[in-house]
């Protein structure tokens, strides 16, 4: 079978440009319009104008986690290049989870070290998650993920962080199933990235994460003083 | 390295940096998850089709182009074609009353939450300008990643009725304004 040609029509190539972009041509088509690409500036000028008419679609896609083992599959994917850094690779922590082989620890303590100055979180290989969940605006927009590890450690990261007016402050919330009042999480650093270990508290199933904004240092009287801000809550992983 | 500019990113992706891309992976895997996920409806495969996706971006990122669009918006095309390969893959062009295909899992308030007026209305978006009949198709197949026999099976239309108005809804489109 010959490949489909592109058209020389302006209409008919603007069509196929946009319906490669929608994703409706077969999988020859596709095919011939991706290898046009690189030849043919005039429809890849049409076909990149498609993207960006269309990417408004993109937020009708419920947000959702990976598998928390994604990031490593990419890694060990993407081969041996190198690091930005090179440092000698680290032995990889002892857990069950990494306990898959020899060679899996090995490509998990690189990586670490390659993602070393993206500071302190990226260097520890994350733990399963056992609970997440999406925090949202009030006009629910997914703005922060919330995982939950069997440790009982909340790790909170902004999908889009902005910098806040003044000189405010995010503070995090748990609220357990049944409870009245919030247990204050601490501060949320101005990275939008952090783990804590709540002392009080175990993360579980239902409970609500909040985030409020407050004045500098945080609300000191034991529940949000300020607007609340996103919301969500707690889920077993995977259940969605 | 601030994970939010996206731009500057994946210019250090682009020249191989590694820690940078594991800083966009972070920033934005949620996001991109749930568009493959919901072109694929399968959390393995979408997984594949990021796998994909990513040593795309890392191979691609030199030709993001800042002036031709948002970084964010790329990143999601990648992700689609990678999840759309993957469905083409999967046998994407039969006929899709077949359960194996992954219609059925398709609950049909999924449907009518894509459709929604306010998400439409939210987006500020010519879209919503466009005749029903014409967006309903062009939807499905952004969103959900439907080819356009599956598309005539779910809206109960002949074959060459769906390919006549996303192709017409589409040229539509072009004259719009963004």
């Amino acid at each position: 079978m010959t490949p489909p040609t592109i058209p020389g029509d302006p209409v008919e190539r603007a069509g196929l440009a946009a319906e490669y972009v929608l994703g409706t041509l077969d999988a020859r088509n596709a095919a011939a319009v991706e290898a046009a690409l690189a030849s043919d500036a005039a429809l890849l000028a049409e076909v990149t104008a498609w993207e960006a008419r269309l990417a408004p679609l993109q937020a009708l896609a419920l947000p959702e986690a990976p598998p928390p083992d994604l990031w490593d599959r990419i890694e060990t994917a993407l081969g041996g290049g190198a690091p930005a850094v090179a440092v000698a690779p680290v032995p990889a922590p002892k857990s069950a989870w990494l306990g898959l082989g020899l060679w899996r620890g090995w490509a998990l303590g690189a990586s670490a070290v390659a993602a070393g100055l993206a500071g302190f979180i990226l260097l520890q290989p994350a733990p399963q998650p056992r609970l997440m969940t999406v925090l949202l605006t009030q006009r629910d927009a997914p703005a922060w993920t919330v995982e939950a590890d069997r440790s009982g450690a909340l790790r909170l990261a902004a999908l889009n962080p902005r910098p806040l007016e003044g000189d405010r402050v995010l503070q995090l919330w748990a609220l357990p199933q049944g409870a009245t009042t919030p247990t204050s999480l601490g501060l949320i650093p101005a990275s939008g990235q952090v783990t804590v270990t709540p002392g009080s508290i175990r993360p579980q199933p239902g409970m609500l994460i909040e985030i409020s904004l407050e004045a500098p240092g945080g609300s000191t009287t034991g529940r949000p003083t300020g607007p609340v801000l996103f919301i969500g809550r707690l889920s077993a992983a995977g259940s969605s | 390295m601030d994970a939010t500019d996206l731009p500057a990113l994946l210019s250090r992706i682009a020249s191989g940096d590694r820690a940078a891309l594991r800083l966009l992976y972070q920033a934005q895997s949620v996001r991109l998850f749930g568009v493959a996920n919901a072109i694929l409806r399968d959390r393995d495969a979408a997984a594949d089709a990021m796998q994909d996706a990513f040593l795309r971006i890392s191979q691609r990122a030199a030709q993001f182009d800042a002036t031709r669009g948002e970084a964010a918006a790329w990143l999601g095309g990648i992700v689609r074609h990678a999840a759309l390969d993957q469905a083409r893959r999967r046998g994407r062009e039969q006929p899709s009353d077949d359960p194996s295909l992954g219609d059925a899992a398709v609950a049909p308030e999924a449907l009518e939450k894509v459709l929604a007026e306010e998400d439409l209305k939210r987006l500020h978006w010519c879209l919503a300008t466009l005749e029903e009949k014409y967006r309903r198709g062009i939807l499905l197949a952004f969103v959900q990643g439907l080819s356009h026999a599956q598309i005539s099976d779910r809206l109960h239309l002949p074959l060459g009725t769906v390919k006549a108005w996303i192709r017409r809804g589409l040229l539509q489109l072009r004259e719009c304004v963004t």
